[in-house]
């Protein structure tokens, strides 16, 4: 992985930004919500406080554990026509409670307003069975019909039961039944209206004719003999008491509810008796829910649907934290809306006259504050964030680019340097401060100290030679005299040897001090403007001569090849590299010189069978002092290819070793048409 | 009478050894380590060859000084240099200080008897009148073999002992490819491929100078040379 990539997976940590926002933000919401629930808490608990003084107002609740038989009578907003629609009631359709009857539900409501309960029932029947126009055959044993009776009592008194049955939709009576029979009452107004698959009854009752406890019956027949099967509101014989709003809470409840919060005020049994307020409207249109909204819908811990906050529709609430209120623990909760983006916070504080709860005050805050200063946060931080990811990563691949584009002039540097063996101008980043720079400085100072190695070789053969010379010529010079003293046999045997010595490290010295020779003849050397080919081809020839044990092939598809250089020191060179390869071939074996135009560049090349050249050796082959034969051959000091490379050098080209199929190639390119002399070195 | 060597030589161990040499030969000898004391040797008798060293000692370059102070005073003394210094650059300088022979210490004392011997002859040789059957002449080079000297249109080409070797046995046969051992025995040296090539160029040069055209001496390559004649 190279270093921008690193870079850039760095720059991924800046995503570490958004992650630490979505915690304050959370955090923040959190706060602020807590601090509206105490806020909420601490005025539900005033709020309650104040309503212990309207402990009448609070129905008794039963000794009996609450059950369905109690019926909630709704608070209407406005009186409804007695026309058989609910829709003038202006209450949601789920207001409706529902009995299960034979043919199928039957749906039910109560109101009221001042003066009267309101009373709608919805029977689904198939087939109604009207009644008789009379009304004293309405349960007479002889003549049955679909009828709703409502029972009405105040215990102890006796209950009161109200018929309500009609030959025909439309307006109807309503009869009071009693132990004299049925009696026709007039105050009652009442309307039936039939639909497919049932039928409706809407009726208004005064108050007066009414008691504490109520139910429904519904009875439905299946033909005038049949008496019916009856299905109640309550169980047993006798109806549930009757739960309704309190005007007198109601009215102190919207005298302390505050805009956009909701009071909700229960008895013990959580039936709601008062509501005042409303929460608003949520902050967001439905359908456009916003990317930073949604981002924000994921970060803040979800509530519960907003929905759950609302009145219930049946009249009991049954939320666990009303519950919990009134089992006498305060207690909050908190709703949400994803649709509309509402936030609720809803507390429950119990209402406790003498260690009891007899109710409970529900008061909820819609959080649109909260939520519209978080979400302002929240869509700065994410656009922040954005920024601050996109900047630091461009600022990192940037600066990535920068330091691998410096690394890599400085390899790119160092390894040219290396190649030419000449440390001709500071390496990039000498001068930095860092550590780019330091280990530019080391390269230098590396580089440098190879450079002097290197010359120190170059010269070490040259040095060695002269410096050889004088004791050599003493060494010679006295054996030659010695050999005009008499000797005796064993003496001249010894003298022998020590000339036979003393010749090789002649010769050892003499290949020692070519190179600096071949340098020297270079610089002097006057270009002449040769055939290449057909001194290669006259070469090849004499090499045959020279090394009878090896056949040499010459290769070429030029007629001509035109150099200017120095043609004796380019023979010189082949020489060194036919001696190489008749070294490391067998005899019998084919030395092949070639010689082709690659390009504008005259290639020569010596190609031997025989064993590979290590693959560690092929680059510093041509060093001085390099070789690679195996120690016996005492001939050799790695001087040959040095000064092949320096010939090759002189003429502007270069020198290659390569492993081919079964053998080595020496190639050396020279381009054409450049003087030898402007490559040459200094003398 | 014998000739008299003088040897100016700072490594006693190689002076002694070449004393004792030339003494063997018949000559007599004088030794001296440096500049001075054979400067001061000299003002009183000229020798009759001087063997010079061009390092001596500190005086780096003492053994140039000497031949040219040498040469100022007699232009026909022989002077040979002596020394271990193979640079080309020092060998023509020293010839150009007027040396008849620049050899590098490889040589054996046979051979440098040899030169010295050839030496004195051409020195004898041109103190007596030009013998005919001496001479050998191909097209328009002629040479003497006794005074070892080359006329290449009549005109004398400076040739060093060496060079003169090196002609003589290319012109002796021409159209014949001498190779580079064969020119070395010729010269009585031993010289390695680069030298004879230095020879070969410097001879060339001093041919080039009487006679721009002059392209007798043809290189063979990957074999040797031939002299080329008319």
């Amino acid at each position: 992985m190279n270093l921008k990539r690193q870079l850039l997976l760095v720059s991924l940590l800046t995503l570490m930004l958004p992650w630490a926002g979505c915690e304050i933000i959370r955090e923040t919401e959190t706060a602020l919500r807590s601090g509206q629930q105490q806020f909420l808490a601490g005025t539900a608990s005033a709020l309650a406080n104040a309503l212990t003084q309207y402990q009448a107002q609070f129905p008794v609740p039963p000794d009996a554990p609450v059950t369905n038989d109690q019926v909630y009578i709704h608070t209407l907003a406005a009186r409804p026509v007695i026309d058989g629609y609910f829709d003038d009631w202006l209450l949601p359709e789920d207001s409706l409670r529902a009995l299960r009857g034979t043919e199928g539900l039957t749906h039910f409501i109560f109101g009221a307003d001042r003066q009267a309960i309101y009373l709608y029932v919805d029977v689904e029947d198939d087939s109604v069975v009207y009644a008789g126009a009379e009304p004293a055959v309405l349960d007479a044993g002889s003549r049955y019909a679909d009828r709703i009776n409502l029972i009405s009592s105040s215990p102890p008194a006796q209950r009161k039961s109200f018929v309500f049955a009609t030959a025909a939709p439309g307006r109807l009576l309503s009869y009071q039944r009693d132990e004299r029979g049925f009696e026709p009452v007039p105050a009652i107004e009442a309307y039936w209206q039939d639909y497919p698959g049932g039928y409706r009854l809407e009726a208004r009752i005064p108050r007066a004719i009414l008691g504490s406890h109520l139910g429904l019956s519904v009875i439905n027949t299946s033909s005038a003999s049949d008496p019916g099967t009856r299905s109640s509101s309550f169980q047993g014989r006798a109806p549930g008491p009757r739960v309704e709003q309190s005007p007198i809470i109601n009215r102190v409840a919207a005298e302390l509810v505050q805009p956009n919060m909701r009071l909700l005020v229960t008895d013990a049994a959580g039936w709601r008796i008062a509501s005042a307020g409303n929460l608003g409207a949520g902050s967001r249109s439905a359908g456009d829910p916003g990317f930073v909204r949604r981002i924000y819908d994921l970060i803040v811990e979800p509530g519960k649907e907003a929905a759950f906050a609302d009145p219930d529709p049946l009249g009991r609430e049954q939320q666990p934290y009303i519950s919990a209120a009134l089992q006498g623990r305060e207690m909050a909760a908190w709703f949400r809306s994803e649709a509309s983006g509402m936030a609720i916070v809803a507390v429950a504080a119990p209402i406790v006259v003498a260690d009891a709860a007899i109710g409970a005050v529900v008061l909820q805050q819609g959080t649109d504050a909260v939520l519209s200063l978080t979400n302002q946060g929240l869509a700065r931080l994410v656009n922040v964030t954005l920024l601050t990811t996109l900047l630091v990563a461009a600022v990192l691949l940037g600066y990535a680019t920068w330091l691998s584009r410096r690394i890599r002039r400085l390899s790119q540097a160092a390894e040219a340097a290396l190649e030419s063996e000449n440390l001709q101008s500071a390496l990039p980043s000498a001068l930095a401060d860092d550590e780019l720079g330091d280990l530019s400085r080391s390269f230098t100072y590396v580089l440098q100290q190879l450079g002097e190695y290197n010359a120190y070789l170059r010269t070490l053969a040259s040095k060695l030679s002269h410096e050889l010379r004088t004791p050599l010529a003493i060494v010679t010079s006295s054996l030659e005299n010695l050999e005009h003293e008499p000797l005796n046999e064993a003496s001249l045997g010894y003298t022998e040897r020590a000339r036979e010595g003393a010749d090789r490290l002649r010769r050892i010295l003499a290949a020692m001090s070519e190179a600096s020779r071949v340098e020297e003849l270079m610089a002097n050397a006057e270009p002449e403007n040769f055939d290449l080919r057909s001194v290669l081809a006259a070469t090849t020839r004499a090499y045959r001569d020279v090394y009878a044990d090896r056949e040499f092939a010459f290769v070429s598809e030029l007629s001509r090849a035109d150099l200017s250089g120095s043609p004796e020191l380019l023979i010189q060179m082949l020489d060194k590299l036919v001696d190489n390869a008749v070294d490391f071939s067998a005899p019998g074996d084919v030395i092949m010189i070639g010689l082709a135009l690659v390009e504008d560049r005259l290639e020569i090349s010596v190609t031997n069978p025989g064993p590979p050249l290590p693959e560690h050796m092929r680059t510093q082959l041509f060093d001085s002092m390099v070789s690679m034969r195996s120690g016996e051959n005492t001939r050799h000091l790695g001087l040959g290819l040095y000064v092949a490379r320096l010939i090759a050098e002189g003429h502007g080209g270069k020198i290659r070793a390569e492993n081919i199929d079964g053998g080595v190639c020496f190639t050396v390119a020279i381009p054409t048409g450049e003087p030898a002399t402007a490559q040459a070195r200094d003398a | 009478m014998a000739k008299r060597i003088a040897i100016v030589e700072d490594e006693a161990a190689i002076r002694n050894n070449y004393a004792a040499a030339f003494k063997r030969e018949g000559y007599a000898v004088d030794e001296y380590e440096a500049r001075a004391p054979a400067l001061d040797a000299f003002e009183v008798r000229l020798p009759d060859l001087v063997v010079i060293d061009v390092n001596l000692k500190d005086d780096v370059e003492g053994g140039f000084e000497l031949c040219r102070e040498l040469r100022a005073r007699s232009a026909d003394l022989p002077i040979i240099f002596l020394t271990a210094r193979d640079s080309e650059f020092d060998a023509v300088s020293g010839l150009r200080l007027g040396a008849d022979d620049y050899l590098t210490k490889d040589i054996s004392l046979p051979h440098l008897m040899a030169r010295v011997a050839a030496l004195f002859r051409r020195l004898q040789a041109m103190q007596q009148p030009q013998a005919a059957a001496s001479r050998i002449t191909r097209g328009d080079l002629t040479i003497d073999t006794e005074r070892m000297s080359v006329h290449w249109q009549e005109q004398p080409v400076g040739l060093t002992l060496t060079e003169f070797w090196l002609v003589h046995a290319l012109a002796r046969y021409p159209g014949h490819v001498k190779n580079r051992q064969q020119l070395m025995d010729a010269a009585q040296a031993v010289l390695d491929d680069n030298t004879i090539t230095s020879h070969v160029k410097r001879i060339r040069r001093k041919f080039n100078t009487i006679d721009t055209g002059f392209d007798c001496i043809e290189t063979v390559y990957g074999m040797g040379y031939r002299w080329l004649s008319d």
